[in-house]
């Protein structure tokens, strides 16, 4: 499965980057492919390509504030959590997704 | 219910508060600095005369002023995309000018939103004016609309309900404020900057715009203090033969103990999550002790941001200085007690939490 992912928290300097961190081990975990763009309070880290979100099979968006280019998604599935989410639990995140995808 | 968990109220506020975090950090350290040495923040600095402290301190003054504009703002944005901005910028300002504070500004950033929404969708306007919509028609409507229920039905309950407030909060007696240091204090402790914390900040920030100081001074405390009490357990733990820390830890503390001195606590967030209980506990025993300490002995500091360097700001500085003495002390020693030896740690996969259906979407 491959997915990409944007994470924004609020405060945009911890929990972005740790659900990052999460995500992208849990993914790898299980054995799927995962590129992980940060909306921090920096900015735009690691964006995601076209090509990248083209081949994708799910989008995750661990985010608390609003993303910009979220419309970048509307051809995939999507699923949608707070960031607490992907710290707290990335591996029933992605099995998640594992099921959205039948 | 489905359908108001839908609309997302809470994206747009924490979007809007995202945005404001950086503005009150920069103008809160500005005037901070500013009135930490000597710097008036009430100078005109077109008449000649002003120090470069008042200059600092004007500016940061000026920002804060101006952040239920901001609030407004983003959670216009938020809900509406670029035609928000205009009519929120306008509508914040109109909060602004009925003295409705953050809360009026919360409160005009949605109805610009919305407004701004329900014009793109049900005002049709012929196609010769089509480039005047986003230019000038949903700036002007969204405004006059908004602005105009903000002037005449919004403000008047607010400004009842900000009296009453700060009436109440002038009103306390020691032993109330120091209750109520206590429960600030330890909420402020338990999330390390997270949606508590935010939720929290957001009220005392709107408390403070009253002049009533005492609250907020108790957050960015404990906010300040927490870091270094984690810095603190570390020599407290070698005292009991302890080594509470694993290496990764330290090289972590060093970066985040500097940092609680400047009022962020979010640098120690991953050595919380390393052993998220026992020092939840630890922050929030801290937090409240030192919560009751600025509040009781009301350390009051007039800006809303700056860990030490708000101490020059306040109305009783001592208190600030002992409230972070308390709290670094409680929370170190608590901590370096509950923590075991890292030779005795497991590296235990947490049972994962199931995933509360209520908070995923699937699109």
């Amino acid at each position: 499965m491959k997915i990409v992912s944007v994470c924004a928290c609020t405060v945009g300097i911890a929990h972005t980057y740790i659900a990052q961190e999460k995500l992208e081990t849990a993914a790898r975990n299980a054995g799927h492919e995962i590129a992980v763009e940060t909306q921090g309070t920096i900015g735009t880290e690691n964006q995601l390509t076209d090509e990248q979100i083209q081949n994708a099979d799910i989008a995750i968006l661990a985010t608390d504030v609003k993303i910009s280019g979220e419309d970048r998604f509307s051809n995939l599935r999507i699923i949608k959590v707070p960031t607490e989410v992907a710290v707290k639990s990335p591996n029933k995140l992605i099995k998640k997704a594992e099921e959205v995808l039948g | 219910m489905e359908y108001i968990r839908k609309l997302d109220l809470k994206k747009h506020l924490l979007t809007a508060i995202s945005y404001m975090i950086p503005v009150v950090c920069g103008a809160g350290f500005l005037i901070a600095f500013g009135m930490a040495f000597g710097g008036d923040a009430g100078v005109d600095l077109t008449q000649p005369g002003f120090s470069f402290w008042d200059a600092l301190a004007v500016m940061g003054g000026l920002a804060l002023g101006l952040l239920p504009m901001i609030i407004s703002t983003g959670i216009a944005y938020s809900i509406a995309d670029k035609p928000g901005i205009a009519p929120g910028l306008i509508i914040g300002l109109t909060a602004n000018a009925i003295s409705a504070g953050f809360i009026g500004g919360i409160i005009g950033g949605y109805i610009a939103g919305y407004l701004v929404i329900s014009i793109i969708k049900y005002l049709k306007v012929p196609p010769w004016a089509k480039g005047l919509m986003p230019t000038l028609i949903i700036p002007f409507v969204a405004a006059l609309v908004g602005g105009l229920i903000m002037v005449y039905i919004v403000g008047t309950p607010i400004a009842i309900l900000t009296q009453m407030l700060t009436g109440f909060l002038d009103g306390m007696g020691t032993s109330s404020l120091l209750v109520f240091g206590i429960v600030v204090g330890a909420l402020s402790g338990i999330d390390y900057g997270g949606p508590i914390n935010k939720t929290v900040f957001a009220f005392v920030l709107a408390m403070q715009a009253e002049g009533v100081n005492g609250p907020i001074t108790t957050l960015q405390l404990v906010n300040t203090a927490t870091p270094i009490g984690f810095g603190l357990a570390f020599f407290v733990g070698k005292m009991l033969n302890k080594r509470i820390y694993t290496k990764t830890e330290v090289e972590t503390l060093k970066a985040a103990v500097p940092m609680g001195f400047v009022n962020i606590v979010e640098g120690i967030i991953p050595i919380v999550m390393n052993d998220i209980i026992k020092c939840i506990i630890a922050t929030a025993i801290g937090g409240a002790a030192g919560g009751a300490v600025s509040m009781a002995l009301q350390a009051n500091a007039t800006v809303p941001f700056g860990g030490v360097l708000m101490i020059p700001t306040m109305e009783h500085p001592m208190a600030g200085v002992l409230s972070i003495v308390v709290n670094v002390l409680v929370t170190a020693v608590v901590l370096a007690i509950l923590k075991k030896d890292v030779s005795q740690r497991k590296e235990a996969e947490l049972e994962e939490e199931d995933i509360n259906l209520d908070y995923i979407q699937v699109m």
